[in-house]
């Protein structure tokens, strides 16, 4: 039975009329400019986010994660990612103002963020594995396109061809998994095969295991979990500077959406050895992606091997979520946090690009007084990202690291999470630092003063609000984070 | 009018105007300055007169026993007040800090004409003033403390104020050195070394008011007095004596006494009025008004079975042997105003001593009694001394007695003024105050029938032999004998040798004259305050006086004239007199002998001249401690350890997140079919660790 008042429901109407309406307007208008499909495109994601916002304080949505015979669920769980989704969405609306001026085929640039937009939020809601397959593809085919947008350069090309090679080996894997769930439970209603998986015949067991590895391949493909990461340095380099943003903190955080609604269910049900495992990938991400982003020249590589770093933080919370009451909702945090650190960061190298034509890390040197707007909100988002109090990135580690310790209490491996964290923390400081310096202590050629792209200002103005208010006041978004936690004691199959 | 609303009693104005006008006056002389060149002076004079009347008004107070205590809210989410309590010792101190900062400060007028920063001099002048009466009007310790903060600011702003750091304004005599360490100190140097060595006493002082807080809950003298259930739980965990001792400390640290009195020696590259207002006649005695606060209030503790009897031994000690220890160094010195400074420091051991012995004796009003007013007579006579001193470093052009000498004809009213203020500071029997208070401090201590008594009667009669040698010493080096080369040069170089200016003397001289005229009248001045004093304590403390055995034993002298004073302290104080007097006679002013000659002339007085001369090695040793000797060890750690042995300790995970890095970075070839290999080879590395 379609609830037309549920919250996916009608975010989906509303951004979906909006991504199909505006290539029509532009197929209707003659002028070429841009400006109109953007603001229509950000009017469409402040009114979602407002919309969101209305449903929770109306106590419209159900808090936690639902498991419902639906194949949406309107839970503080989606409603959540929906929220950290949706402001991605705006920051790289906003961001890609100054990108494409002078750029062909506005209209369709703008529907696809929209369309992709649509795609990540529906992940999180979805209590269907194939309902969660058609998101999926919602939000990947579009980022495909926009990878590639800058169609005569030949590194966007590559980054588009590769992303499109391995997202469609990791699509394949999913259905795989999907196929051996439905073979095995009859169903792909996420409950109906986590409690069919519960109750398993022995001689079946391996072909679960197989499902559930096919579910680690296919989402870990897009959170850039080691070893299935090789795409994305690439991929973020080539890209356009605001599509990297959706990428790195859009598409990715989806990905742990999938993760948590799948995986963790999938594995608790099976009573697996899995978190072990999960622990083991986190911290070769998390170490992979700091020590490989040491030697990088190119700033957007660099934030993308950071951005895989940062996988691995959030995948301590997961691997622990069982054990400890704060994994999930530390991870939760880290995921909205990560999304508007990571945005803001890509947006202020977007901005850069735009005016300046760097990338090369080496020729940032005294960008703070030619850029100094831009320079600070990337600064910034840097200290937040390596998570230096009393930034919103300190605030989530702490519960991160914290979980991890608290966990201690019930498998003996868990401190040493929290102890390769702060180790990685310190290691990252080592790039994020040196970023630093090149910008504030160092001379560049020039002094003098560019002009800043007013959207990029407006973006890097909310971002650095957003990131010392949270992390100054972080109690309500730590509250939010909480509530939003899936009770992984209340699914009926865990005894 | 009703002036309700405020919280305070409007009758407690002028109580609150004694501290707060000096601050106002800060505040408005930036702006006179803009006005006139002289408008900062003005001001100041201004504003300290008006501040002094105001303290006047309370003296009724204090001859009536009556007191005023006003509070106004300050921080009321933790219940703290603040407030002003004019008790008689307050009053009393707020006369002396009053009235003789406005004879300095108009001393100031004549004696800073010309300096080009004469706004940033009286705004400091201005803020001393204020805070000292904050500290002596404050009714709780952390007021108190804002204030004691704030004069110790205003001295290092003020010792340092010739920043340019020129040759005339050192101290000590250029090129030498004392144990390989210079003994000759610029401005700049002397204002650090005196912040921070006071520092060290305001530490043990923040940290006993805070241990007291703990316990009381509350910093206001008048609950700590009232309800002492405090010192019973402090005693019971052993703290009460470390807590009174640690207060202590911050007096030590402000008034110079041992082993914290090496800074007020090197304070002298101050301006000479900063040294008489702040060096010599107030800031320096704030140690002595913080025991005399708290002396009575731990005496009284007896009555709750508390034995405080260490502490005031501490006192007494560390009073006798700053006394001895600074009057030594006193009498072999050549600069002026460093010898009046080790006399400053000595004659304030001279009242801790007295405060101590009050705290052992039966009799406590006596001791309490003699060393408050040697307070009050030294601050006359000393700031007199000082501005005079002042005059002749303003006319002579140097800091060195050596290069004075025969100037009693140049300069014949300052002659006259320095041997009255000397004669007070020499305690010359009967026309002097400091006579009468030296004495009452003998007598103090010879009765206090403490076990201690006699060796401190001894180290106090032989500093008194020292303190009138050296006075004897100064005025004949200055005054008598032929002219130096120095001023001999002068003279030919056509310069005139003349007399200060009137604003400049007449401070000086009325300072001179109520030294000599209150001596006169000596004993009924002590009396007096005696009986202030008898009624304070006994009103507020609850520590009752008999007629002692004082009274009993000198009624027959000189048919009643001398009654309560004792009659063995008074032939010991003549001879000490007599003997120092004479000697000093001898080498100075008569010239009999060459006191060079007798140096020289033996081995023994050769190397106790030295000793002296080198300050007992004491300044040398503790900045070899804690200056020199700390700064070889760690440029040893940097050059040894850091260097060597740390540097290569860094490379170690600096080489491996290097090699870490490359590896890593080898493994992004860039070729897509070898990144397909990695995911297919991943997935298996997940079924492998779930089937594990």
């Amino acid at each position: 039975m379609l609830d037309f008042t549920s919250t996916p429901i009608i975010l989906t109407l509303m951004l979906g009329a909006v991504g199909v309406i505006i290539p029509v307007i532009s197929a209707a208008r003659k002028e070429k400019g841009g400006k109109l499909y953007g603001g229509i495109a950000f009017g469409a994601l402040v009114a979602a986010i407002a919309f969101v916002g209305y449903q929770i304080m109306t106590k419209n949505v159900a808090s936690g994660a639902l498991f419902s015979k639906d194949v949406l669920s309107n839970d503080m769980f989606g409603s959540f990612f929906a929220i950290a989704m949706l402001i991605v969405g705006i920051m790289t609306t906003v961001g890609s103002f100054n990108y494409m001026r002078g750029r062909g085929n506005p209209a369709v640039y703008y529907s696809l963020i929209v369309l992709s937009t649509i795609g990540m939020v529906l992940v999180a809601y979805s209590t269907d594995l194939v309902m969660l397959f058609v998101a999926w593809e919602l939000m990947s085919i579009p980022t495909y396109v926009l990878a590639g947008y800058d169609k005569k350069n030949p590194s966007s090309n590559e980054a588009a061809i590769k992303y499109f090679l391995f997202g469609a080996l990791s699509s394949g894997i999913i259905i795989w998994g999907i196929s051996i769930a439905y073979g095995l439970t009859g169903s792909t209603n996420i409950e109906q095969v986590i409690s069919g998986f519960s109750h398993l015949s022995p001689g079946m067991l391996p072909l679960a295991i197989l499902a559930v590895a096919m579910f680690i391949a296919g989402f870990g493909f897009k959170i850039g979990l080691v070893p299935f990461h090789m795409w994305l340095p690439d991929t973020y380099e080539g890209a356009p500077p605001p599509i990297s943003a959706l990428l790195a903190a859009g598409t990715k955080k989806a990905g742990f959406a999938a993760a948590l609604r799948v995986i963790v269910m999938g594995a608790i049900a099976l009573d697996l050895n899995w978190s072990f495992a999960l622990a083991i990938i986190a911290i070769i991400t998390m170490t992979f992606g700091n020590l490989a982003a040491i030697r990088q020249k190119n700033i957007s590589r660099m934030l993308a091997y950071s951005s895989i770093g940062h996988a691995g933080y959030i995948l301590i919370g997961l691997s622990i979520a069982p054990f400890s009451a704060l994994g999930a909702a530390a991870a939760l945090f880290h995921v909205l946090n990560h999304a508007v650190m990571k945005a803001a960061a890509f947006i202020a190298v977007a901005g850069i690009v735009a005016t300046l034509s760097i990338t090369n890390i080496d020729k940032l040197a005294g960008l703070a007084k030619r850029m100094p707007i831009t320079s600070l909100g990337l600064v910034v988002s840097l200290l937040a990202l390596a998570g230096v109090p009393p930034l919103n990135g300190f605030w989530s580690k702490l519960m991160l690291f914290g979980a991890a310790i608290d966990a201690g209490h019930v498998v003996s491996w868990a401190p040493y999470l929290a102890v390769a964290g702060v180790l990685n923390s310190a290691l990252s400081l080592a790039y994020y630092g040196w970023l630093i310096r090149k910008m504030y202590f160092e001379e560049g050629e020039s002094e003098k003063r560019v002009k800043e792209p007013r959207s990029i200002i407006a973006v890097m103005i909310f971002s650095i609000i957003f990131m010392v208010g949270v992390g100054v006041y972080p109690d309500p978004f730590i509250q939010f984070a909480k509530s939003a936690v899936p009770v992984l004691t209340s699914i009926p199959v865990i005894h | 009018m009703d002036f309700s609303f405020l919280g305070f009693n409007i009758g407690s104005l002028n109580v609150w105007a004694v501290w707060i006008l000096p601050f106002v006056g800060a505040l408005v002389i930036p702006a006179a300055a803009r006005v006139s060149k002289a408008g900062p002076g003005y001001v100041a004079v201004a504003f300290a007169l008006v501040s002094a009347i105001s303290a006047a008004t309370l003296l009724p107070l204090a001859l009536n026993n009556h007191e005023i205590h006003s509070q106004i809210p300050w921080i009321p989410s933790v219940g703290l007040k603040a407030g002003v309590l004019a008790d008689p010792l307050a009053v009393l101190m707020a006369n002396i800090v009053g009235w003789i900062s406005f004879l300095i400060f108009v001393y100031s007028l004549g004696y800073m004409k010309g300096d080009r920063d004469l706004m940033r001099f009286f705004f400091w002048m201005a803020f001393f003033v204020g805070s000292m009466q904050l500290i002596v009007l404050s009714d709780n310790f952390l007021q108190l403390f804002f204030g004691w903060e704030g004069v110790g600011l205003a001295s290092y702003a003020l010792i340092g104020f010739w920043y340019r750091d020129k040759k005339k304004d050192h101290v000590g005599t250029e090129g030498r050195t004392v144990l390989g360490l210079l003994d000759y100190y610029s401005p700049t140097q002397s204002g650090m070394k005196s912040f921070i060595m006071t520092k060290v006493g305001d530490i043990m002082m923040l940290s006993g008011m805070f241990l007291i807080f703990a316990f009381a809950g509350t910093f206001g003298f008048k609950e700590l007095a009232s309800n002492t259930s405090w010192a019973t739980a402090m005693s019971a965990h052993n703290l009460l004596i470390p807590a009174a001792i640690l207060l202590f400390g911050g007096a030590v640290g402000k008034s110079a006494q041992f082993p914290l009195n090496e800074w007020l020696l090197e304070a002298m590259t101050g301006p000479t009025s900063v040294s008489a207002l702040i060096h010599a006649a107030t800031m320096v005695k704030a140690g002595v008004f913080l025991v005399a606060r708290l002396g009575p209030l731990f005496f009284a503790l007896a009555a709750a079975g508390l034995d405080m009897n260490q502490f005031f031994e501490v006192v007494a000690w560390v009073g006798a042997i700053t006394a001895f220890l600074l009057a030594t160094q006193g009498m072999v010195h050549t600069e002026i105003k460093k010898v009046l400074a080790y006399s400053t420091g000595s004659q304030i051991g001279y009242m801790m001593l007295a405060l101590g012995v009050a705290g052992l004796s039966r009799q406590f009003v006596d001791g309490y009694t003699a060393g408050f007013f040697h307070l009050i007579s030294h601050a006359m006579f000393k700031a007199s001394l000082f501005m005079a001193a002042g005059s002749l470093l303003h006319v002579v052009g140097s800091r060195f007695m050596t290069d004075m000498g025969g100037l009693r004809r140049l300069m014949p009213k300052t002659y006259i003024f320095m041997w009255a203020a000397g004669l007070g500071l020499m305690g010359a029997p009967f026309i002097s105050t400091g006579f009468w208070s030296k004495d009452a401090i003998f007598g103090a201590v010879y009765q206090s029938g403490s076990s201690w008594a006699l060796p401190l009667f001894i180290i106090a009669a032989i500093t008194a032999v020292m303190t009138t040698f050296y006075t004897t010493r100064l005025i004949g080096m200055v005054f008598f004998g032929n002219k130096s080369k120095h001023i001999e040069h002068l003279e030919k170089e056509g310069y005139h040798v003349h007399e200060a200016s009137p604003v400049m003397w007449i401070p000086y001289g009325i300072l001179a004259a109520l030294t000599i005229g209150v001596g006169i009248l000596g004993l009924a001045f002590e009396h007096q305050i005696h009986d202030i004093f008898t009624a304070y304590l006994a009103s507020d403390f609850g520590i009752k006086s008999s007629v002692g055995a004082v009274a009993t034993q000198s009624q027959n002298l000189l048919g009643g004239f001398l009654e309560g004073v004792n009659p063995l302290a008074l032939s010991i104080s003549l001879s000490a007199f007599a003997v120092g007097f004479v000697l000093g006679y001898i080498f100075y002013i008569g010239r009999f002998a060459d006191p060079a000659k007798v140096v020289n002339s033996n081995i023994f007085f050769y190397a106790i001249h030295k000793f002296f001369l080198n300050r007992w090695y004491l300044d040398a040793l503790i900045n070899w401690t804690f200056v020199v000797g700390p700064l070889y060890v760690a440029r040893g750690i940097y050059r040894y350890f850091e260097d060597k042995v740390m540097e290569g300790f860094n490379l170690v995970p600096e080489k491996t997140m290097a090699g870490g890095a490359r590896i890593m970075q080898a493994t992004q070839t860039g070729i897509s079919q070898s990144y397909l290999y990695i995911f297919g080879a991943g997935i298996l590395i997940v079924l492998l660790l779930l089937f594990i």
